[in-house]
């Protein structure tokens, strides 16, 4: 009830964030603005509109989860405001999560006013509604999810520069962690060995959540990997929020 | 707010811990698990979308030098790696971005070049590489070097091998035994001539006796090859006159067909095969 309570004011609160409106006014344009360059192709242009159109729901909205997560916590410790709220009977879990699933809500309109327009567009040019862009799209919200998550957990000890450096730093780590499996197979067995297999399951691997290439070349995807790639995104936003609590519960605000 | 006490806080802590540590057990668990189902993938994917060097020269913000070096160390570890079936189909797309970030930066070229013959088996991409390296750095005599020698070994195409050796020879810094190569690539490409006053001046301005030692036995092999082919001619010129083979190479000179019998360059005769015509010289000229 109290989380409830908590979301939906910072849904409300993120909502009237004039950069959320500035993130989504460029995602638009970065989505119809895949039609002119498919313009630029030779062969297939839906191709490139998909693919286009995919990344830019997903960058904006890992903007808008950095930009606006970050800044969650910090505010309210900012403007003391915190001050007022753990004063009444609240946990500083149920804040943490109320903040989360507030974003989490916020991003979650803005990834259906993205998809939406996208899915306009590649309506427009095959004249089929294609559901196989929701699997893509459905990940992207998850590697949202554990964005905010992250974005949550740096806000809730650093500022805000530095928890979007840092959230930031943790997406391009998850979306390069594959560089360590190559290292991996060159290294001597051994303690630095050991470590680098440790750090590889360890970091987050986004990958998982990506099937943009899969659906955008219409590929067979092994049904276990939705199931899989699910349940890694939940647990590793759920090892993320609890770390967050934990911080969050230590400090002292006096 | 009330207060709780300090051991109620202190299980919650342990609670949280432990909600943690099984978080992250799952999820590495999970990683392990999603890490074993095999995905399909569209060949070349993972490169496929790397913009051209001249576009991601301005993206680098200055650091294109290091944009290069990093793309480089991370194509030695892509081209080595075995199990990625389609890792040649953009070797050039690679190699051309590299070169575009850092075209001063002359080892790609040459692990470029070396990959393409060695591995992706496109000697054509590997002059492409070259030259663009060539182009690029008019003032190096490695690229030049490297292919003349593919030319040379791979290709057998001697004449592109001795235009890469000549281009090569003049530039400063250039290894003295490149003229060697050069003249090697005449002599194969059949420019017998021009081959023996080559090997001819490498033998007069020889620094050491190795190489002089080098080039006379180069010079024994050209100087046989300009008798053995003056002497097959004159065999054949016998055969059609008397229906026959000469019974011993004396007999060209006896029948004027030649005004005398050539020698090796150590004084040597050459030796004759009356059963087949074949003129040969006595010793190897690595054996001498």
């Amino acid at each position: 009830m109290k989380i409830g309570a908590i979301a939906g004011i910072t849904f409300k609160e993120a909502k009237r964030d004039r950069i959320l409106y500035l993130l989504f006014f460029f995602a638009a344009v970065g989505i119809i603005a895949s039609r002119i360059l498919a313009i630029l192709t030779v062969g297939d242009r839906v191709k490139i509109i998909k693919d286009v159109g995919l990344a830019s729901i997903s960058i904006f909205g890992v903007l808008m989860a950095v930009l606006i997560g970050t800044s969650l916590v910090y505010k309210e410790i900012d403007k003391k405001t915190i001050f007022t709220l753990l004063s009444k009977p609240l946990h500083r879990a149920q804040f943490i999560l109320g903040k989360f699933l507030g974003l989490v809500l916020t991003l979650f309109v803005m990834t259906v006013g993205m998809s939406l327009i996208f899915l306009v567009l590649v309506y427009l040019h095959t004249f089929r509604v294609e559901w196989t862009m929701l699997v893509a799209i459905a990940y992207i919200f998850l590697e949202l999810v554990l964005i905010t998550a992250v974005a949550i957990l740096f806000s809730s000890f650093s500022t805000p520069i530095l928890s979007s450096i840092f959230s930031l730093a943790f997406y391009l780590i998850g979306h390069l962690s594959w560089g360590l499996e190559l290292l991996i197979k060159k290294m001597k067995a051994g303690t630095g060995r050991v470590v680098a297999q440790f750090l590889y399951v360890f970091l987050p691997d986004l990958e998982n959540f990506n099937f943009k290439t899969e659906v955008v070349h219409n590929l067979p995807i092994p049904a276990g990997i939705f199931l899989y790639s699910l349940l890694y995104g939940l647990f590793y936003t759920a090892f993320i929020l609890a770390l967050a609590i934990l911080i969050f519960r230590r400090r002292d605000f006096i | 707010m009330t207060r709780k006490p300090a051991a109620v806080k202190g299980s919650a802590t342990l609670l949280f811990l432990v909600f943690l540590v099984a978080t992250c057990a799952s999820f590495m668990a999970l990683k392990a698990k999603t890490d074993t189902i095999q995905r399909k993938k569209v060949p070349g994917s993972s490169i496929i979308y790397i913009p051209s060097g001249k576009f991601l020269r301005y993206a680098t913000f200055g650091y294109s030098t290091l944009a290069a070096d990093l793309i480089y160390l991370w194509a030695i570890q892509y081209y080595s790696t075995p199990t990625i079936d389609d890792r040649f189909n953009y070797l050039d797309h690679i190699f051309a971005i590299i070169s575009d970030l850092d075209p001063t930066y002359i080892d790609p070229y040459e692990t470029g070049a070396l990959i393409a013959t060695a591995e992706a088996r496109d000697i054509t991409l590997a002059f492409k590489i070259l030259d663009n390296g060539i182009a690029k750095n008019p003032g190096q005599w490695l690229l030049p070097f490297e292919a003349g020698h593919i030319a040379m070994m791979n290709l057998k195409d001697y004449e592109l091998a001795k235009q890469y050796f000549e281009k090569c020879m003049d530039l400063p810094g250039a290894p003295e035994f490149t003229r060697r190569l050069y003249a090697n690539a005449l002599y194969r490409k059949g420019d017998i001539e021009t081959a023996w006053q080559t090997w001819l001046d490498i033998y007069n301005t020889a620094p050491d006796e190795r190489t002089k030692k080098i080039a006379s036995n180069h010079l024994y092999q050209v100087k046989t090859a300009m008798d053995t082919g003056r002497l097959a001619e004159a065999v054949k010129k016998f055969e059609e006159g008397y229906g026959r083979l000469p019974a011993e190479l004396g007999d060209l000179v006896r029948v004027r067909i030649l005004k005398d019998l050539p020698k090796d360059l150590d004084g040597q005769d050459y030796i004759y095969d009356p059963e087949t015509g074949n003129v040969k010289a006595a010793t190897s000229p690595w054996k001498r």
